[in-house]
C-alpha cells in the first residue's frame, strides 16, 4: 500500500468544508448587507446614504443625523450582532455538548438562569447608593446573569450526566424542572414588585434591543466577545464528542475540559446577551439547525457560520420590530418567537423516530 | 515493546467484576480476549484503554496510561467501540477524519485508502446514519486505522485495541476485517482484540487470553488454550475441538478461499 | 460614565419645578394624564405624539404612538421630531432619555402622586412648561373647585364605607388594591376607605382576606376595549360582569355582596389623576353612598 500524496487540495466526496466555507463567505456578505440597511433604516429620516454624502462632500453633519448614527443605529446593531452571533453560537455549543439538536439555552432554563441573575442583581442594585449603583450598574447586571446562567448549566449538566453519559430525557427533564424553581424564586421577586416593574419584567422577558446603549456594549461586549473567540476553539472537542465521551478521549480530546469550557462559554455569552437585551428565544435552536442542513454538523465552521448568520437573523428581526408598529417598536422576542416556535415543531417532527426518549 | 496489566481489580456499584488480573500482549502480534458472556471481557479491555478507573497498573509501550497526556495516548493507540450511536449528520468521510485528525495529519487520501481497506470505497459521501449496522462498523473501524495509520511510529509501536471489530459483519467482511488486523500486526503493531469467535480466533489470534468470571482462566497459543479442557470449563458445558458434524451442511471460515 | 452618573442624578433627585418652553410647537406628551392636560389647557394643537396610555380625549388617539412609556425607543421618539417632550416621571429606560436629551429635545419630567395636590402641582408644571400659566391657573382653579365640593362630601360622611378596587378576576383570583395605588388615592379623596390596607400595590387575595376585608362595596374599571376586559375579567358585559363578582362565595357573604353594592367605571376618568379626577372622585362618592 503505498501512499500517495497529492496534496491537500484533493476533496473527498462528502468533504463539506468547502461548501461550509463558501457558506462563511456568503453569510459575512449577508451580514454585512443586513448591517448596512440596519444603520440606514429607521424611524426617523437620517438615511445613510445622506449622512455618507455629507462626509464626503465635506458638509457637516447634522446634530439629528449624528445622534441617530452614533447614539442609536450603531450601540443597536452592535448589540444585534453581539447578542445574535452569541446566541446561536450559543446554541450550537449547547447541542454539540449535550449531543442533542434540540438543546437550547432558551429551553433548558440556562436563560432562566440568567433572567434570575439579572433581576436580583436589580434588585440588589437598588440597595446600592445611587452614586454606587451608577458606576456598577451596567457591569453588575451582565455579572450576575452570567453567573445565573453559569450555575444553571453546570447543575443541569450535572443532573442530565452519570457515568459519563449525558442523558437527554433528564436534560429535558431536569431542565423543566430548574426553569420550574428558578421561575418561583423569580415570581417571589415580582411579587415584591410594584406595578410599574412588573410591566417593565414583562417587556424585558419579552427582550428588545431598544435599550441598546454605548454603556451597556462596553459592559456586556467583553465577555461576549471571549465566549465568541472560545466557541471555535472548543470545535475538534465537539465533534469528537458527537462519536461519544469514552472515544472521544480516544482521539485525544480532553473530554472534562472541553465540557468545562463549553459550559463557560455558553454560559457567558448567553448571560452577557440575556443582561443587554432580555429574553430572545429561538435564535440558538433555529440558526444550527438550519446550517446543519446545508454544511453538515462540522463544528470547526457550524460555530463560526451559526454566529454570522444569528448576528444577521437577528438585525432582520429588529428590523422587522420596529417597523411593525412604527414610531414604536415590537419586542424583538415576540418576533424570534412567532418565526421560531412553528420552526421548533417542524424539527421536532422531522426527528419524532430519533427523538423517543 | 507491549501492553502490561498487573493485578488489574475494578469494581462496579460496590461488586468486583476483575479480581486481579494480569495480562499482557506484545506487538506484532494478534491477541485476542475471549471468555463467555459477563467473563470480563470487555470490562478489562476498557481498563486497558483508560475508560474506566482501576487499582493495578497498565503499561503501554512503557507509558503508565494513568499519568499517560490523553492526546499522546491517541497517537499511540486506537480504540473501535462496540457499538456507536453519533448525534449529528455527518457523512463517512467526516467521521473517519475524525481519526485522521487526532493523528495530526491531514491527507485526504488515507481516508480514501481508509474506506478501501474496509471495503466500502466510494462511500465517503454517504450519511453514517444512513448506513446499516455493518458498514457503520467498518466506518468506525476507517477512522481507527486512520488514527494509528502507520503500525510503527517514530517513538515505538502502535496499537489497535478492537471491541468485537466483527460482530454485526457478514462472513466475507468478517475474513476481510480479520486478515486487515493481522496485517496490521504483522507490519510490526500490535492489536488487541474482544472476539466472540472461536474460530475466526483460532485462526487469526497469535495469542489468546480466555477469560472466565473476572480472571483469566488460561492464555498462550491459541494451540494450547483452545482444548476440549478449557473450553469446557470456560463455557460450562461440554465442547470439543475439531469434531467434524456427521450431518451437514456446516460451513467455517478456515474453509474461505482468499 | 460622567455623564451617565449626572443623568443617573437627575433622575434620582427630586424633580425640579419645570422650565417653561412658550416656543416649543412640537410637543410630544408621555403619560395619560400629561395628555389629557395638554387638552384641557386647550393647546393640543402643538402635540405631535403620545405614548400607548394617553387614549383620553378620543381625538389624542390619532396622534402618532410612540409606544410604551417606560420602554421607549429613542429612533421612534425622534421621528416625530419633538422639541419638548412632556414625560411622567418613570418614562424610559434611562439611557433613552439620556440619548433624548443629547439630542438637544427639551424634556420635562412631571412628578405626579395619587393626591389632589398631585394634581394640581401636574398641571401647574405642564402649563409652565408649555409657557402658558394663566391658562394653567384657571384650570387649577377650576379643578380646586370640583376637589372642594368633593372633599366637602367626603367629610359629611360620618360612617365611611369600604371600597375594595378589584383589578383583575383572571381565573377567579381577585386582584385587589392595597396602599400607594391610584384607585387607593381615589378612594380616599371619594371620602370612602380602602378595603386593602395591609400592602402595597396590587396583589392577589385569598377569599379569607376577601371575608375578613369585609368591602362594602366592589370597584371595578372598564378598560374601554373589549380584548382587555375580555382579558382581565373573562367578560365585556357589565351585568355579566356584575353578576359574576357578586355571586363569588368570598363576595357574597359580604355587605357589598348582600347589597349588590358593584361600581365599574371607566379606568382613565377613575385612575388617570388627570384634570378628570374632581369630577371622578364625585362620581365615585356618589356611586359608594348612593346620593346621586
Amino acid at each position: 500500500m503505498v501512499a500517495i500524496s497529492t496534496g491537500r487540495m484533493v476533496r473527498i466526496e462528502g468533504d463539506r468544508s468547502a461548501r461550509a466555507r463558501g457558506l462563511a463567505v456568503l453569510l459575512v456578505g449577508l451580514l454585512i448587507a443586513v448591517s448596512l440597511a440596519s444603520l440606514g433604516w429607521g424611524a426617523t429620516d437620517t438615511s445613510l446614504s445622506g449622512v455618507l454624502r455629507d462626509l464626503l462632500s465635506g458638509r457637516p453633519i447634522s446634530q439629528q443625523d449624528s445622534i441617530v448614527m452614533l447614539q442609536i443605529r450603531l450601540p443597536r446593531l452592535v448589540t444585534g450582532i453581539l447578542v445574535g452571533a452569541a446566541l446561536a453560537m450559543s446554541g450550537a455549543i449547547m447541542q454539540g455538548l449535550f449531543r442533542n439538536p434540540l438543546a437550547d439555552p432558551g429551553l433548558v432554563g440556562v436563560s432562566a438562569g440568567a433572567s434570575l441573575g439579572a433581576v436580583a442583581a436589580i434588585v440588589l442594585g437598588g440597595a446600592l447608593p445611587a452614586s454606587m449603583a451608577a458606576v456598577f450598574g451596567w457591569y453588575l447586571t451582565p455579572v450576575a446573569a452570567f453567573v445565573g446562567s453559569w450555575l444553571c448549566t453546570i447543575l443541569l449538566y450535572r443532573i442530565a450526566t452519570r457515568r459519563g453519559r449525558t442523558s437527554v430525557a433528564t436534560m429535558l427533564l431536569a431542565g423543566i424542572a430548574l426553569a420550574a424553581m428558578i421561575g418561583a424564586v423569580t415570581g417571589i421577586i415580582i411579587y415584591k414588585a410594584n406595578d410599574a416593574q412588573l410591566r417593565d419584567l414583562t417587556f424585558w422577558g419579552l427582550g428588545s434591543l431598544g435599550g441598546a446603549s454605548w454603556p451597556k456594549v462596553t459592559a456586556a461586549a467583553p465577555v461576549i466577545l471571549l465566549a465568541l473567540l472560545a466557541g471555535p476553539w472548543l470545535a475538534r472537542g465537539l465533534n469528537g464528542l458527537a462519536l461519544g465521551e469514552a472515544a472521544a478521549a480516544h482521539v485525544g480530546i480532553r473530554v472534562q475540559r472541553v465540557k468545562n469550557a463549553a459550559i463557560l462559554t455558553v454560559a457567558g455569552a448567553v448571560g452577557a446577551s440575556v443582561a443587554i437585551s432580555g429574553g430572545i428565544g429561538f435564535v440558538g435552536i433555529v440558526v444550527p439547525h438550519l446550517l446543519r442542513l446545508v454544511s453538515g454538523p462540522d463544528h470547526r465552521w457550524l460555530l463560526v457560520n451559526s454566529g454570522l448568520l444569528g448576528a444577521s437573523l437577528l438585525l432582520l428581526a429588529d428590523m422587522i420590530s420596529r417597523s411593525v408598529v412604527a414610531p414604536a417598536e415590537l419586542p424583538i422576542g415576540i418576533i424570534t418567537a412567532v418565526i421560531g416556535g412553528p420552526f421548533f415543531m417542524w424539527v421536532l417532527l422531522r426527528n419524532r423516530g430519533v427523538l423517543d426518549l | 515493546m507491549s501492553v502490561i496489566a498487573e493485578d488489574i481489580r475494578i469494581s462496579l456499584s460496590g461488586k468486583e467484576i476483575l479480581h486481579g488480573v494480569d495480562f499482557s500482549a506484545v506487538a506484532g502480534e494478534l491477541t485476542a480476549i475471549v471468555g463467555p458472556n459477563g467473563s470480563g471481557k470487555t470490562t478489562l479491555l476498557r481498563a486497558l484503554t483508560a475508560d474506566i478507573g482501576y487499582r493495578g497498573r497498565i503499561r503501554l509501550n512503557g507509558v503508565d496510561i494513568a499519568r499517560a497526556d490523553i492526546a499522546a495516548l491517541a497517537r499511540m493507540r486506537a480504540v473501535l467501540p462496540q457499538a456507536s450511536s453519533l448525534s449529528f449528520p455527518f457523512t463517512v468521510a467526516e467521521i473517519v477524519r475524525i481519526g485522521l485528525e487526532a493523528q495530526g495529519q491531514r491527507d485526504d487520501n488515507l481516508i480514501r485508502q481508509a474506506l478501501q481497506l474496509v471495503d466500502l470505497p466510494g462511500f465517503s459521501g454517504r450519511l453514517y446514519q444512513e448506513l446499516s449496522g455493518g458498514e457503520q462498523q467498518r466506518v468506525q473501524l476507517a477512522r481507527v486505522l486512520c488514527q494509528v495509520w502507520q503500525p510503527v511510529g517514530p517513538d515505538g509501536p502502535r496499537w489497535l485495541f478492537l471491541d468485537e471489530p466483527v460482530s454485526s459483519l457478514d462472513i466475507g467482511h468478517q475474513l476481510t476485517i480479520m486478515r486487515l488486523a493481522r496485517d496490521y500486526a504483522r507490519r510490526g503493531g500490535g492489536v488487541i482484540a474482544v472476539m466472540h469467535d472461536l474460530n475466526l480466533t483460532a485462526m487469526f489470534a497469535d495469542r489468546l487470553c480466555m477469560m472466565k468470571q473476572g480472571a483469566i482462566l488460561a492464555e498462550g497459543r491459541p494451540q494450547t488454550v483452545l482444548t476440549d479442557e478449557t473450553l469446557t470449563a470456560a463455557y460450562g458445558c461440554a465442547l470439543r475441538v475439531n469434531v467434524v458434524p456427521q450431518a451437514g451442511p456446516w460451513l467455517l471460515p478456515q474453509g474461505a478461499g482468499a | 460614565m460622567k455623564r451617565l452618573l449626572l443623568s443617573v442624578a437627575l433622575l434620582a433627585g427630586p424633580a425640579a419645578a419645570a422650565e417653561p418652553h412658550p416656543d416649543a410647537t412640537r410637543v410630544l406628551s408621555l403619560g395619560g394624564s400629561i395628555t389629557e392636560i395638554v387638552y384641557a389647557l386647550g393647546e393640543e394643537g402643538r402635540l405631535v405624539g403620545r405614548d400607548m396610555t394617553s387614549s383620553f380625549p378620543p381625538e389624542a388617539q390619532a396622534l402618532p404612538d410612540v409606544g410604551y412609556v417606560r420602554q421607549l425607543s429613542p429612533e421612534g421618539v425622534l421621528s416625530v421630531k419633538p422639541d419638548l417632550i412632556l414625560a411622567e416621571d418613570g418614562a424610559g429606560p434611562p439611557e433613552t432619555v439620556e440619548v433624548l436629551k443629547n439630542a438637544g429635545i427639551a424634556y420635562e419630567s412631571i412628578a405626579s402622586d395619587w393626591s389632589d395636590t398631585g394634581i394640581r402641582d401636574k398641571i401647574d408644571a405642564v402649563a409652565t412648561a408649555l409657557g402658558v400659566p394663566e391658562k394653567g391657573q384657571a384650570l387649577a382653579d377650576k379643578i380646586a373647585q370640583e376637589f372642594s365640593t368633593a372633599e366637602t362630601r367626603a367629610k359629611s360622611v360620618t360612617e365611611p364605607r369600604k371600597v375594595m378596587f378589584i383589578m383583575s378576576l383572571q381565573g377567579g383570583r381577585i386582584m385587589a388594591s392595597g396602599r400607594q395605588t391610584s384607585a387607593n388615592g381615589i378612594i380616599h379623596l371619594a371620602g370612602a376607605q380602602n378595603a386593602f390596607y395591609e400592602f402595597e400595590g396590587y396583589k392577589t387575595v385569598t377569599d379569607e382576606a376577601v371575608l375578613a376585608a369585609n368591602p362594602d362595596v366592589i370597584l371595578m374599571m372598564d378598560r374601554n376595549a373589549p380584548q382587555a376586559n375580555k382579558a382581565a375579567n373573562g367578560t365585556d358585559d357589565h351585568a355579566a360582569l356584575r353578576e359574576q363578582v357578586l355571586a363569588m362565595p368570598a363576595i357574597a357573604a359580604t355587605p357589598a355582596g348582600k347589597n349588590g353594592a358593584f361600581v365599574q367605571m371607566d379606568g382613565l376618568f377613575l385612575l388617570g389623576f388627570g384634570p378628570r379626577t374632581g369630577q371622578a372622585a364625585l362620581a365615585l362618592h356618589d356611586a359608594v353612598y348612593g346620593t346621586e
